[in-house]
């Protein structure tokens, strides 16, 4: 596998379960050692103390010592990350006011919801202002309301200009925010760009009669071609191709019975991708 | 730095867990009800007189010896308790990855688990073995001596179970890491037992098997310098043989032994933690 994620971008990374994203983020974090291959991060090995210190990170279990009230968890974090004494206690309360716990800084951690736990970790993982945050399943815990205030922090950071590596299941959240998205699958990426080039293709979806499946493949190709509930999914490059293909389909002697645009989202690319199509 | 740092942080999880404050309770009913008996104990003693000289020294530093002796066994437990989970438990919770993730070695993270445990059981010993020290001198008005090493060694023995029960947690999860050093930690006492029938019954097989687990778990031999230098009065030797102590004390090789035991066992756990994937 081989991946860059550039300086100030928010980046998507997306796979199936087992696709072997969150051992990319041990390893990016030195948690997990390579059998093979490099990492760098920030210019320096993966996993060097020099690569930690700039580096912010919310792992996906989010669980944290619990007999810590929140303010003490990020007093420990900040401690670990050097960040300065001074201005610290400013910070951190400025940190819980901004993930919501402003109310809850003196509570222990034990007492928390999971969606609290949750804040109190990328708070956590904000502590030493890294210039790269690797969140792992940031809202996984979250309600709509959560989710949509993690958003507005990502996308905060990004203006900030601090690089995000986000690994998520929720597409509809990394087609938000995401600039630019890798797909993995069995350690490889199978796609990978900007979102919006990703995305240009269009699906069309036909009902015709017998022979139809057949005009089709025969005009566009297999790949471009797959039966969903006795309809047929097919993408197209453009409007032209699909005027092509109708009339190919006429030509062939199958009658059309409707023929409709489908967006393509992230989730059907993911699934296409996931599945063993192309992009 | 980061062990430091680490090391209070282990400190202060210790003193809010429930493992230390049971210990703590249960010690301070087991100290009162300790004074309690050394006081009338040492009544009947005064009030039947007449025993041969120094018999009332001996008695009272045998009562000082087991009274020790049951803390060490106390400070022991909570070692094992304490260490047994703290590196692959944690990983296993998911709890040590934000932390290995921040500039912070693994060798850091091990030292610092091992100091704040130290620190600990310092305090839990310090404060007990006083307390009993000074309950026996007030009511007893005799000072045993040398007992102010005893609480040195014991926590040498607590601190060599941290650093056997670290080694074990680099690797293996907390069930079988706490099966093995119990055993080990049993096996230290009954060699010890095994030593002294052997020393009595002559039988160099015994004593040797008793000498070889000292050199595996040396916390028994720990104890047992311990509890010789405690031994005072002419009938000490007699007096201290049993399961508090040993008729046939060991010498002080045994403390480079056990620097040796903890630099081995620190030296695996900072490897072997150093090297696994979380």
């Amino acid at each position: 596998m081989s991946l860059t994620v550039a300086h100030g971008e928010i980046f998507g990374f997306l796979g199936p379960n087992g696709a072997g994203k969150s051992t990319i983020v041990k390893l990016i974090l030195g948690l997990t050692y390579p059998s093979a291959g490099a990492i760098e991060v920030l210019g320096q090995p993966a996993g060097s103390l020099a690569a930690r210190a700039e580096v912010g990170f919310l792992p996906e279990t989010f669980r944290f010592h619990e007999w810590l009230t929140a303010s003490e968890l990020l007093h420990f974090h900040a401690r670990l990350a050097r960040v300065p004494a001074e201005g610290r206690v400013e910070r951190i309360r400025e940190l819980l006011e901004l993930v919501g716990l402003g109310d809850r800084v003196n509570d222990r951690i034990s007492t928390y919801s999971k969606g609290m736990m949750q804040r109190v970790g990328l708070a956590q993982a904000l502590v030493g202002s890294p210039r790269l945050v690797i969140l792992d399943e940031p809202t996984s815990a979250l309600d709509p309301i959560g989710r949509r205030d993690v958003r507005d922090r990502i996308r905060e950071l990004g203006q900030q200009g601090v690089t995000v590596f986000l690994n998520s299941h929720l597409l509809s959240e990394v087609e938000q925010v995401c600039d630019r998205v890798a797909i993995i699958d069995h350690g490889v990426v199978v796609a990978e760009g900007r979102l919006n080039e990703l995305l240009s293709a269009q699906e069309i979806e036909i009902r015709a009669g017998p022979g139809a499946a057949a005009a089709a493949r025969e005009a566009l190709g297999e790949a471009a071609v797959r039966a969903l509930n006795g309809r047929l999914r097919v993408r197209v490059a453009d409007d032209d191709q699909t005027a092509m293909l109708v009339r190919r389909i006429v030509e062939a002697g199958a009658p059309v019975y409707d023929v409709r645009q489908v967006g393509d989202s992230l989730e059907e690319l993911f699934v296409r991708v996931a599945e063993g199509g192309d992009v | 730095m980061s062990v430091q740092i680490i090391a209070l942080f282990t400190l202060r999880e210790a003193l809010r867990r429930r493992v230390v404050l049971a210990a703590a309770v249960l010690t301070f009913g087991y100290l009162v009800l300790y004074g309690v008996g050394v006081w009338f104990g040492y009544r009947d003693l005064q009030n039947n007189a007449g025993g041969p000289p120094g018999l009332t020294e001996a008695v009272v530093s045998l009562m000082l010896v087991g009274g020790l002796w049951s803390l060490n066994f106390i400070a022991s437990m909570l070692a094992v308790f304490l260490s047994v989970g703290a590196l692959s438990g944690e990983v296993d919770q998911g709890t040590l990855h934000a932390i290995a993730a921040r500039p912070v070695r693994r060798s850091e993270i091990v030292l610092g688990k091992f100091v704040g445990f130290v620190l600990m059981l310092a305090v839990f010993i310090g404060v007990s073995a006083a307390a009993m020290i000074l309950t026996v001198a007030v009511i007893t008005g005799e000072v045993v001596g040398a007992s102010w090493s005893a609480p040195f060694l014991m926590l040498l023995a607590s601190t060599l179970l941290i650093g056997l029960a670290l080694a074990g947690s680099s690797r293996l999860s907390p069930l079988p890491n706490g099966v093995i050093v119990f055993t080990l930690f049993a096996t230290a006492l009954i060699g010890g037992v095994i030593e002294q029938i052997g020393d009595v019954l002559e039988s160099a097989v015994m004593f040797n098997i008793g000498i070889g687990t000292s050199l595996v778990v040396p916390t028994r031999a720990i104890w047992d310098l311990a509890s010789a230098q405690l031994a005072t009065g002419g009938f000490a030797g007699e007096l201290s043989a049993g399961p508090f102590g040993a008729s046939n004390p060991p010498s002080g090789w045994m403390l480079l032994i056990a620097g040796l035991h903890l630099a081995l066992t620190l030296g695996y756990a900072v490897r072997t933690f150093g090297r696994r994937d979380f």
